[in-house]
């Protein structure tokens, strides 16, 4: 059987004119990561890496600057960026509250921050807020078991939390009015 | 009889404070100039001393150590080096090789190299330098989980002023008149340079996996490779390379500075006849149902029930213990009568759980909700999975909905033995998965099913099976 290889009608990439992987970008990642490995592709990590903490997700133009500027495939860079978490390849919220939901937190109290949480934003776990201010997920274990429950804020972690506490972080997070982009991990949106 | 520690001072956190030994308010980044100063062995005292030896002395004296990996596998650190190809007799040169340090920690419960990266990183950076001047490595790539953002800033930081002190780089301590570095011989001092990158993960359990590393270290996705060939033969850009823990790598220069016999007067004996012995300090975090939870630092061997009284101020609201997960949920569980259960390498035979994993055990209190504890780690397994064999991606999801479905109370008794064969079968039959994350999966799920069965049956609503009685349909159930 033979295939029919043309261009899908529904496949549209947003563009613009402006370059995601900007020159400052590409001459840190030349300068200081490059020769750190013996191939290319091995910096496919630190680009995803450097576009998701600069904008907070990874759009379809920034894998085809990257797959570009590391002499790959598309193709490629989307293969990896789908697989790891941390990378969301659709817009989120100005700043990631990431729940964990593991043994550790579950038990000793988890679900009444995530409830906290759905309460004050008003959403549910998954969802952003109508002001695009928060994103809230549940995600796995953050390495911080002996202080149960816990939760990255962006990129910043917080222990021993109650909702009281959760509540008050999410007031500071949205006073600071600073973005929280590079924060997270999970892409609650895909699974594997 | 009470359990007596052997170890009278801490090792690997001589530098940072831990009860009984010292007060966790106290606990902070250890500067280089520090580290040189303070600790157990002076910092960089062992690295000087390795480079008086040849590499293969000191490879020599790991493996008489008979340290054990401490990544969950307790794979025999020394042996694994010897597996790298012999370098060339004449020149010494092994050709490119690699180390990967494995600082994914992902682990559900798992929180212990977190410790070291947080306040000691030239205690791991000098286990770095050790291991590569043994293997005859030049660069190191530290595999660090992405979520652990400040531990990679520190990590980073300190590897600055590695550099900036000679331990790695072009000039410095592999290149000094002193060494028995065969590159440095060979090439009039200044031809041996040790690099050392932090590589930042991204969000996936599976790239502790050593072979998934790997292809998260070459820009792929974390796809577990089949074995063989082994890493130690073709790993990182198809060369060889070896994979270790942090913790595995942090007690090298204890063992060479102090030589392994002394090594070797820490831990316990074997009980089992004709078992390898669990030697060495062992760093355990405590989570779950404990007053004081936290990281301590202790003999391997100690009893479970010693580590919650003794240690960690008992059960919280002087609850009963119910069960804990000996270190990670992929080791399964201990039941009510395994409190005693001692944390060593013998875990596994003496107790069936899959292992002593990363040493960190979870305590649940009797209130808790096994079954309910059976859920949560489907879910992980389902969400890690990273589906490329059958078993562990349909098998992990069958598993995750059968639980979920007990808990709320609509499973049938025929759930449970369906759920039990599923896990039976992932990752037990040598070959039909890649990695040995179905079989954790397995462990979890089997142990706790079986260790406690009444909670199990008391949520299912018995199968009805008809059977016909004389003519007459009478329901029966199973
Ligand atoms: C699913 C899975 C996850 C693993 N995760 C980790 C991890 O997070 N950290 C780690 O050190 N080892 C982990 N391991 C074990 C490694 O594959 C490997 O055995 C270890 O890093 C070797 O180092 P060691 O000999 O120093 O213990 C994992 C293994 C499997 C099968
Ligand atoms: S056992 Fe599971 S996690 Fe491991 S390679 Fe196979 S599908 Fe992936
Ligand atoms: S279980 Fe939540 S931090 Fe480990």
């Amino acid at each position: 059987m033979a295939w029919i290889t043309k261009n899908s009608a529904g496949t549209q990439i947003e563009r613009r004119s402006e370059p995601y992987l900007t020159p400052a970008m590409r001459k840190d990642l030349s300068e200081r990561i490059l020769p750190r490995y013996a191939v290319k592709q091995a910096c496919v990590l630190p680009c995803l890496h450097t576009i998701q903490h600069e904008y907070g997700w990874v759009p379809a133009q920034a894998m085809e600057e990257i797959a570009e500027f590391l002499g790959l495939k598309p193709s490629e860079i989307i293969d990896t960026a789908s697989f790891y978490e941390e990378y969301w390849l659709k817009p989120k919220g100005e700043h990631l509250i990431q729940v964990c939901r593991s043994i550790a937190c579950e038990f000793c109290g988890q679900k009444d921050i995530t409830e906290a949480c759905k309460r004050k934003l008003g959403i549910d776990v998954g969802e952003t807020t109508d002001d695009g201010k928060f994103t809230l997920i549940e995600l796995e274990c953050l390495g911080s078991c002996g202080s149960a429950p816990a939760a990255l804020v962006d990129e910043t972690l917080h222990e021993n939390l109650t909702a009281a506490k959760i509540e008050a972080i999410i007031d500071q997070t949205a006073k600071s009015g600073a973005h929280g982009h590079g924060h997270g991990s999970h892409n609650g949106s895909h699974g594997h | 009889m009470p359990w007596t520690p052997k170890t009278t001072r801490p090792i690997l956190t001589s530098r940072i404070p831990t009860p009984p030994y010292g007060d966790w308010s106290k606990r902070h980044i250890v500067s280089y100039d520090e580290y040189t100063k303070t600790g157990v062995v002076p910092g960089y005292a062992a690295l000087r001393k390795a480079l008086t030896m040849t590499p293969e002395e000191v490879t020599e004296e790991v493996k008489k150590s008979q340290l054990r990996g401490r990544g969950g596998a307790g794979f025999p650190t020394g042996l694994k080096w010897t597996f790298l190809p012999k370098p060339d007799a004449a020149t010494g040169d092994g050709g490119v090789r690699y180390l990967a340090i494995n600082a994914d920690e992902s682990e559900p419960g798992t929180f212990k190299d977190r410790l070291l990266c947080d306040f000691d990183p030239h205690l791991v950076l000098e286990g770095i330098a050790i291991c590569c001047y043994a293997c005859r490595i030049q660069t190191a790539y530290f595999y660090i989980r992405g979520e652990y953002h400040h531990q990679a800033k520190v990590m980073e930081n300190a590897i600055k002023e590695a550099y900036a002190a000679g331990v790695f780089g072009k000039q410095g301590f592999f290149n000094g008149a002193a060494t028995k570095n065969p590159f440095s011989n060979a090439s009039g001092g200044t031809g041996w340079a040790l690099d050392c990158y932090v590589h930042r993960g991204a969000g996936a359990y599976i790239c502790g996996e050593e072979t998934a590393l790997l292809e998260g270290l070459e820009g792929k996705r974390g796809w577990p490779r089949n074995k063989p060939p082994f890493p130690a033969i073709k790993g990182l850009f198809g060369k060889p390379t070896i994979i270790n823990n942090v913790e595995t790598l942090a007690h090298l220069p204890f063992i060479i500075h102090e030589g392994a016999g002394e090594f070797m007067k820490q831990g316990c004996e074997s009980s089992i006849k004709g078992a390898p012995p669990s030697y060495g300090t062992k760093l355990m975090g405590m989570s779950g149902h404990v007053n004081k939870p936290g990281v301590f630092e202790f003999d391997l061997g100690i009893p479970l029930r010693t580590f919650v009284e003794q240690y960690c101020g008992g059960m919280r609201g002087g609850k009963k213990f119910k069960g804990a997960i000996p270190g990670g949920i992929s080791m399964g569980i201990l039941g009510p009568d395994q409190y005693e259960a001692e944390l060593d390498f013998d875990i596994g035979r003496k107790h069936n759980v899959l292992g002593l994993g990363t040493a960190c055990p979870t305590v649940f209190d009797e209130d808790t909700d096994m079954v309910a504890v059976a859920r949560n780690i489907a879910r992980f397994f389902k969400h890690e999975s990273c589906g490329q064999c059958t078993p562990c991606r349909e098998g992990s999801g069958w598993l995750y909905q059968l639980l979920s479905r007990i808990e709320e109370g609509n499973g049938k008794s025929k759930d449970l033995d369906l759920a039990l064969e599923i896990a039976t079968s992932m990752g037990t039959m040598p070959g039909t998965t890649i990695c040995g994350l179905a079989d954790g999966n397995n462990w979890a799920i089997r142990t706790i099913m079986n260790k406690f069965p009444d909670e199990f049956q008391k949520r299912v609503k018995p199968t009805f099976v008809p059977v016909r009685l004389g003519g007459l349909a009478v329901g029966a159930g199973v």
